[in-house]
């Protein structure tokens, strides 16, 4: 390679006389040195040029070279090359480098270099060793040309085909007539061809024999410059079994935007028909599930009519027996006993005629399960007062203080509602009527959730270690004795309050009164 | 009783209890003693439909009122009401239904097959003993039923 040192060594042997020699010589030389320093002006114009010695250390820089590393020439002079060093090549790259040029032969290569403020840049390098008389290098002139943008380029061009190579989704590229250009992993993957049996191949073979028009469809629309976005179709795969793919094509154009092809991703959804296949067939399990389900509450609910009509029926003829005959021996034959003799059988009626009210009272309650809600606005107001017209003061001569403000209307069933206030505001006339002055008040509160209604009585009371029981069929909290009763009344209040999605409940001390309130909506959610 | 003299109350009860309460009530109301007793569904139709031990008596001859329990042996209370009033020979004879039943669903039916009252009976034989003289003066005394032909 030393052969670049020939124009150096000035060989141009001639016939000429010597004057003439010796003028055509100088002649020679000149235009020689003339198409030298043209040649480097031309040289130091293109390319990026260093001289170094034996040992490496830069002797000569161009002014290419200063701009691309940023260094000034006197920065540059007397230093090796690892002023330039970017650490991006491994070790035996470099032994490589300087074990070739060492040998006397040119190297080439792509190097990364790093400039002085820390940025990078890539050369394309010749290094040409020149010898000496001896043989060894006696300097190493350094050719190098600015590739930093192609190696962006390459780079970013490795990285998206990195991207489309590690796509779980199929991505194909494929010509206007349909064959295979391209063919990432993914592809393989979703259809169990290699990319070599594939590239060049009719993408047809993917199509099932009866969906082939679509192929023809999706060409034709990319041709007029549209594309296909999550296209649902059947796919088959190498091994034949048919797979649910979303596709989504679009066309390639070449950089004078001319449709040269398209590229097609296709997402398998297989999973996803199988997820909504698994989730029809809950559905429709659930479905049926609620039909039994409703069809057994309504077997019940078929029972329990038949229960409580038989009890209806069947549980209070033989009270009447027991009341009517006590009554007809009473009648007959009342003079012929004695009064103890009338006192038991006095109390023989008054127990059947209890024990009918408790079955009364219970068949009315079992019925509320069973009534169909009829839900509209009530005006309480108008409402509460009737109830206490109606109920008017069960025990003249004492004194009963009413306090009762406005109230707000409520949406409810009214014949039910009704009820409810019925068993409060009678529950709250019995309870006072020890008190010489009873005081009842009638009001609600707004906090928030549903409005609170309550009736708050000066009465009786009950202990509150027992409110938990308040509420249950046939739990009274007094004895008969001192207020009668069959303690379903709260157990009704509750059950209408229930129904309507609403909250009951009361406070009391014993002999100081007690509040019942409830509500007849469901709480807000917080 | 003799059924010569025309019947003015046909008593539908099966339980003996209730019927004899029933009985008694009305002799103390002074109702009637013109009373006839059928023991179930079938013997009260064929009572009013002379058939069967009525072959002889007349369909016109009355009687005047029913008195009908619902829950029957055989065939039940609303069956009867049901035959009554589909024949245009019974369907004027006024019937209180007498029951223990409560239920909405009876009371319905009862009123939807026609039927003239609908009395709960109360546990209190007095009450009882009130309700049966009121309907008994209603019906056999103030009512007055269309001419039948």
């Amino acid at each position: 390679m030393n052969s670049a040192a020939t124009p150096a060594t000035g060989d141009h042997g001639t016939a000429a006389g010597e004057r003439l020699a010796a003028v055509g010589t100088a002649e020679r030389l000149e235009a020689s040195l003339r198409e030298i320093r043209d040649l480097k002006a031309a040289l130091d114009q293109h390319a990026i040029v260093a001289i170094t010695d034996p040992q490496g250390r830069i002797t000569a820089v161009n002014d290419r070279f200063c701009a691309i590393s940023q260094y000034a020439r006197e920065e540059l002079i007397g230093q090796d090359h690892r002023i330039i060093n970017s650490g991006h090549h491994p070790k035996a790259f470099i032994r490589d480098l300087w074990t070739t040029i060492g040998r006397g032969q040119v190297w080439r290569g792509e190097i990364k270099n790093r400039a002085k403020d820390g940025s990078f840049y890539w050369v394309d390098t010749t290094i040409v060793p020149f010898l000496g008389e001896n043989g060894k290098p006696r300097q190493y002139i350094a050719i190098r040309a600015d590739i930093t943008e192609r190696k962006r380029a390459e780079a970013a061009a490795a990285h998206l085909a990195a991207i489309v190579e590690s796509s779980d989704d199929a991505i194909v590229g494929k010509d206007l007539n349909g064959i295979v250009t391209s063919w990432n992993q993914g592809a393989e993957k979703l259809f169990g061809y290699p990319a070599a049996e594939m590239i060049g191949q009719p993408v047809a073979r993917l199509i099932p024999a009866d969906r082939l028009a679509e192929e023809t469809m999706i060409l034709q629309r990319i041709a007029q410059g549209e594309s296909v976005r999550d296209f649902e179709t059947v796919r088959v795969r190498r091994d034949g079994r048919l797979i649910d793919v979303s596709v989504t094509v679009s066309a390639i154009k070449d950089p004078a935007g001319r449709i040269i092809g398209a590229s097609k991703v296709a997402r398998s959804i297989t999973e996803r028909k199988q997820a909504e296949a698994t989730i029809q067939e809950l559905n429709a399990g659930l479905e049926r599930r609620v039909a039994e389900r409703t069809a057994q509450l309504e077997a019940a609910n078929r029972e329990l009519e038949a229960f409580s009509y038989s009890v209806s029926h069947d549980l209070r003829a033989p009270l009447r027996a027991m009341d009517g005959f006590s009554q007809a021996v009473l009648e007959d034959f009342g003079t012929q006993l004695p009064d103890e003799g009338r006192r038991y059988l006095e109390t023989i009626r008054s127990s059947a005629q209890r024990m009918g009210e408790l079955i009364d009272d219970l068949l009315a309650f079992a019925r509320l399960s069973r009534q169909d809600l009829n839900r509209r606005e009530v005006d309480t107001g108008l409402l509460v007062r009737r109830v206490l017209a109606e109920l008017g003061n069960p025990w003249p001569g004492r004194l009963v203080q009413l306090r009762l403000g406005p109230l707000p209307a409520c949406v409810a069933d009214p014949a039910l509602l009704k009820q409810v206030w019925v068993n409060l505001l009678s529950n709250a006339l019995k309870y006072t009527r020890r008190r010489e002055e009873a005081e009842i008040e009638i009001g609600w509160a707004r906090s928030g959730g549903p409005d609170v209604f309550y009736v708050r009585d000066n009465g009786a009371g009950f202990d509150p270690r027992y409110a938990g029981k308040l509420f249950g069929v046939f739990q009274r909290m007094h004895r008969l004795e001192d207020y009668e009763g069959t303690g379903v009344g709260l157990a009704i209040v509750q059950r209408i309050v229930h129904r309507h999605g609403g909250r009951v409940w009361a406070e009391a001390q014993v002999d100081r009164g007690a509040t019942f309130y409830f509500t007849l909506g469901p709480e807000a959610v917080p | 009783m003799s059924e010569s003299e025309a019947v003015e109350l046909l008593l539908v009860e099966d339980n003996p209890a209730d019927l004899e309460l029933a009985l008694r009530a009305l002799r103390q109301a002074k109702i009637s003693n013109r009373i006839y007793i059928a023991r179930d569904g079938v013997e009260a139709l064929e009572f009013l439909f002379c058939e069967g031990p009525h072959a002889s008596r007349r369909i016109w001859d009355g009687p005047k009122l029913v008195l009908l329990d619902l829950k029957l042996p055989r065939v039940d209370g609303l069956t009867v009401l049901q035959r009554m009033k589909e024949d245009p020979r019974t369907k004027t004879i006024p019937v209180v239904v007498m029951t223990s039943s409560q239920e909405q669903s009876d009371l319905i039916q009862s009123y939807a097959l026609g039927v003239n009252s609908y009395i709960v009976k109360p546990v209190n034989f007095e009450r009882f003993a009130e309700a049966v003289r009121q309907l008994g003066f209603y019906w056999l005394l103030l009512n007055q039923p269309p001419v039948r032909s």
